[in-house]
């Protein structure tokens, strides 16, 4: 059974008014547990509509042709509406401006406690959601949350969330701001959810390198239309539709465009930056086997033969 | 509401009634309103509403906008009239059933009092229709200057009012976002006692109050930073200059002021009894 | 004379009840006209403590900072050098003063009691040079975070500074807000403003003519991007070589070479070219 289903969703804001702005056009949605999906899209494309309507905080317009359920919770059944704030995880962007406990175990205690929870299970919850994140119980939990850094502030704010115990965490530009250590310390807690509480997950972004090297799947929003649909290196590689969408290239891709273009014979559907080394590589060996054996090594001799056997099986271009 | 009066509240436009001086405005409205207290007639009404409808017409402002205004207030009038309908005792009895009570002056009480509020928020509502909030700051400093004679810091109350409502569309923004998050955490809004409901703001208003400060914090440097209190000898962009229409305004505002005054101070003590000359005896 | 001169200069303020932190200890640099310098470091490396150093907003515990020649320490100096140092800060909206976007780059000049007829020229001037005239009587609330920086930058503009301090102004905005803001810097330099650009993103740091970084309060290095690049400790200081110079250093394991460090796509794919055709 699919973990999101969103059929025929619409929403217009300010219906009525000479404000009126429609944000969601006929979105059609199926998310299978276990995927990690990067959702992608220039401002005002209707990310941030879409996302609030899988925890039910903006409410589903026409209940009669729209559906959202999320493991079989609807979004248009007044009983299930509550249960799907809990069910589905969202961090808003700068999650840490919006702490407010005296102490950073009381903040992270909120969501455990809106769920009525008993008070030993809030208890463990917080205890889990901290250590996950990587802050030491004893080492904060009595702090306050505004004597923390930035990058833990941050942290402190994705545990209140995950001690919900979500099956589906949805991240708004999880690493915004942040410098290039707290960056890799947040993609990599993400990665970590994944395994250890919410093994579904669905984060916006605009950094595509990032989407690239995470997503399983790119979702790319215009307009309030779904554009693309597929894997990274399905929706990258289609330039035309990136361009229209008015999003960016990752470098690898645009770095391999500069190089086809001159005459550099790569795949098309390079997304991250590992696999252009690697195509690269590939190439340099290939040209060395064409050059003359004067300078070669004994080292490059015993790769050629390797490589021979490799080179042999693979495609040229997709 | 607030947010309206700040940002939605001024209709955007470009008549002669926009294009006023915001100090004269500001000064006229302040005499509008002192002049409806001084109404006893329901000449002084019409007359009122006469020159209302004539600054409307000349500000090309549709009546809804002006109407909205007096919706904030219909709870109170009717409220206030209610009371002044059936507790107030003199006069000629109209009706009178059991312990309700209602007679001829209770009846032209009442409906004076409500003809005065009604006209009265929809004249101040002119103002803010016609003025931008930053014009209206900037009359307002302007006005105050003399102030400064006895060292009230007259700029930099300008300053706090103009920050201030420059920062409402960014705070409303704020809360709205911080709202969400803590529903996405299960929080509620409406539901439970008033106590339970005060309490549960607390996750709102405690990010609200700490953002608030962090911003007043970075906005002081950016301040310092671009030279503010550097001299005294503070200087304006926008220079607010009188012209002809202003004195119009002036001379058309004084005039129904006169009017007024003369309508209840003078006019009877001389025979003009100008509602008779209208109504008759239907009074 | 160095148009920016740091002697020697400590910060430290206090954190709790007799603990001080020291932001910055022992710093000297100096800058000249006309040089675009990247100032990196993570947070906590002290680069926005010494950026707020450079205007006066904070006066040094220890040492002197020189602005044009003038002590940042003698009240007397604050104003102009805040006239010649401009900055801009990291939060779009936080350096907003007024609700329409012409109200708030006169702020400055205002404050400064410039003449009115000159107020305009200036505004004029400075909307053009961030390519936001067309912005003038609209509200600021309603625009991106790279269109308002930029407003915030020509705010700056409008008070006619040789220095621009661009104090982690891009860190909130998104690619295409960095890139404007980065596109404008590199001009306003050309044109002769000397830049200071406070950024943990290295790949800001790669346009610079020279890149300072710091590194628990100090300088750690100093020199041209290349050279900062090459030097093998830039994760030491917490920050990562721009994605570029990284692949760049995995296709030289494997046998290619470069023309030098590579800071730049351009150089990236030049080298790549000339080992593969």
């Amino acid at each position: 059974m699919p973990c999101i289903e969103i059929k025929n969703l619409n929403f217009t804001y300010s219906k009525k008014t000479p404000y009126e702005k429609r944000a969601l056009k006929d979105i059609n949605l199926t998310v299978d547990e276990g995927e990690f999906i990067g959702l992608v899209g220039a401002t005002g494309s209707g990310k941030s509509t879409l996302i609030q309507h899988l925890n039910g905080l903006i409410k589903v317009q026409d209940k009669k042709q729209s559906s959202v359920a999320v493991n079989g919770m609807s979004a248009t059944d007044k009983k299930t509406l509550k249960k799907l704030r809990f069910e589905v995880g969202l961090v808003f962007q700068y999650p840490e401006y919006q702490l407010f406990g005296d102490t950073v175990a009381k903040d992270v205690a909120f969501g455990p406690k809106n769920m009525k929870l008993e008070a030993d299970e809030v208890d463990r919850r917080v205890r889990r959601a901290l250590e996950v994140v990587g802050l030491e119980y004893d080492k904060f939990a009595e702090r306050s949350p505004f004597d923390l850094s930035g990058g833990e502030k941050r942290r402190v704010a994705i545990a209140g969330v995950i001690a919900m115990q979500p099956r589906v965490l949805v991240l708004d530009e999880p690493v915004a701001g942040l410098d290039p250590v707290g960056r890799s310390e947040i993609l990599a807690l993400i990665k970590k959810l994944q395994k250890e509480i919410s093994p579904t997950v669905i984060t916006v972004s605009h950094n595509m390198d990032d989407m690239a090297a995470m997503a399983d799947r790119i979702i790319a929003l215009k307009d309030g239309e779904i554009v693309a649909d597929g894997s990274p290196k399905r929706v990258f590689c289609n330039r035309r539709l990136i361009a229209e969408a008015g999003l960016d290239l990752p470098a690898a891709t645009r770095i391999t465009d500069t190089l086809k273009a001159r005459g550099i014979d790569l795949p098309s559907d390079i997304v991250t930056m590992d696999e252009l080394a690697r195509e690269l590589e590939k190439l340099r060996k290939r040209g060395l086997l064409k050059a003359e054996r004067s300078a070669e090594s004994d080292y490059f001799g015993k790769a050629q033969q390797d490589d021979l056997s490799e080179l042999s099986g693979e495609d040229d271009d997709v | 509401m607030f947010k309206d009066v700040a940002c939605r509240q001024y209709y955007p436009s470009s008549t002669p009634v926009h294009r006023l001086d915001a100090r004269v405005k500001l000064l006229l409205t302040l005499l509008f309103v002192i002049s409806i207290f001084f109404i006893k007639t329901y000449f002084g009404f019409m007359l009122t509403l006469a020159v209302l409808l004539i600054v409307i017409l000349l500000a090309r402002l549709p009546i809804m906008s002006v109407l909205k205004s007096v919706r904030g207030i219909l709870f109170i009038v009717v409220f206030t009239a209610v009371i002044n309908l059936f507790f107030i005792k003199e006069g000629e009895v109209l009706v009178h059933s059991g312990i309700i009570m209602i007679t001829k002056t209770g009846v032209h009480t009442t409906v004076k009092m409500v003809l005065r509020l009604v006209l009265l928020i929809s004249g101040a509502s002119l103002l803010s229709l016609t003025t931008t909030p930053v014009e209206l700051a900037d009359g307002l400093e302007s006005l105050m200057a003399p102030l400064k004679l006895i060292k009230v810091p007259v700029r930099d109350i300008a300053m706090i009012m103009s920050i201030a409502l420059r920062f409402i569309p960014t705070l409303f923004e704020e809360t709205n976002k911080i709202i969400s998050a803590q529903k996405a955490r299960g929080a509620s809004f409406d539901t439970g006692s008033i106590f339970a409901r005060a309490k549960a703001l607390l996750p709102v208003l405690i990010p609200l109050f700490v953002n608030s400060f962090r911003r007043a914090d970075e906005l002081a440097f950016a301040m310092d930073a671009r030279c503010y209190n550097a001299t005294d000898k503070r200087t304006k962009m926008k220079k607010a200059k009188l012209g002809i229409g202003d004195l119009i305004a002036f001379l058309f505002i004084a005039g129904y002021t006169t009017v007024i005054l003369l309508d209840r101070y003078y006019f009877r003590t001389v025979g003009i009894d100008i509602d008779l000359m209208i109504f008759g005896d239907l009074l | 004379m160095s148009l920016i001169e740091l002697k020697g200069v400590s910060y430290s303020y206090p954190v709790k009840e007799g603990y001080n932190v020291k932001a910055l200890r022992n710093v000297s640099l100096a800058i000249d006209k006309g040089e675009f310098v990247a100032l990196a470091g993570m947070n906590g490396s002290g680069k926005s403590t010494l950026a707020k150093l450079l205007n006066g907003l904070y006066i040094p515990t220890d040492g002197e900072v020189l602005i044009d020649g003038l002590s940042t320490e003698d009240d007397a100096n604050t104003f102009e050098i805040r006239k010649k140092a401009g900055m801009v800060f990291q939060n779009p909206d936080n350096q907003m003063v007024a609700t329409i976007i012409e109200d708030d780059i006169a702020f400055g000049p205002e404050n400064i009691g410039i003449e009115r007829e000159d107020i305009i020229r200036r505004v004029d001037k400075a909307l053009e040079a961030v390519g936001m005239s067309e912005f003038r009587r609209r509200t600021a609330s309603k625009l991106s975070g790279g269109q308002k920086q930029r407003v915030a930058i020509a705010g700056v503009l409008a008070m006619e500074p040789q220095i621009l301090i661009l104090d982690e102004s891009t860190s909130m905005l998104d690619p295409n807000g960095r890139k404007e803001i980065m596109d404008i810097a590199l001009k306003l330099n050309k044109q002769g403003i000397t830049v200071i650009n406070i950024t943990h993103n290295m790949e800001e740091a790669a346009i610079a003519s020279r890149v300072i970084v710091l590194r628990k309060g100090r300088i750690a290095m100093d020199g041209t991007p290349k050279e900062v690049f090459a030097s093998g400790q830039l994760e030491a200081c917490g920050l990562t070589l721009p994605p570029v110079t990284q692949l760049s250093r995995a296709l030289m394991d494997v046998g290619f070479e470069f023309d030098g460090v590579v800071t730049s796509e351009q150089e990236l794919v030049e080298g790549i070219c000339r080992v593969l055709k």
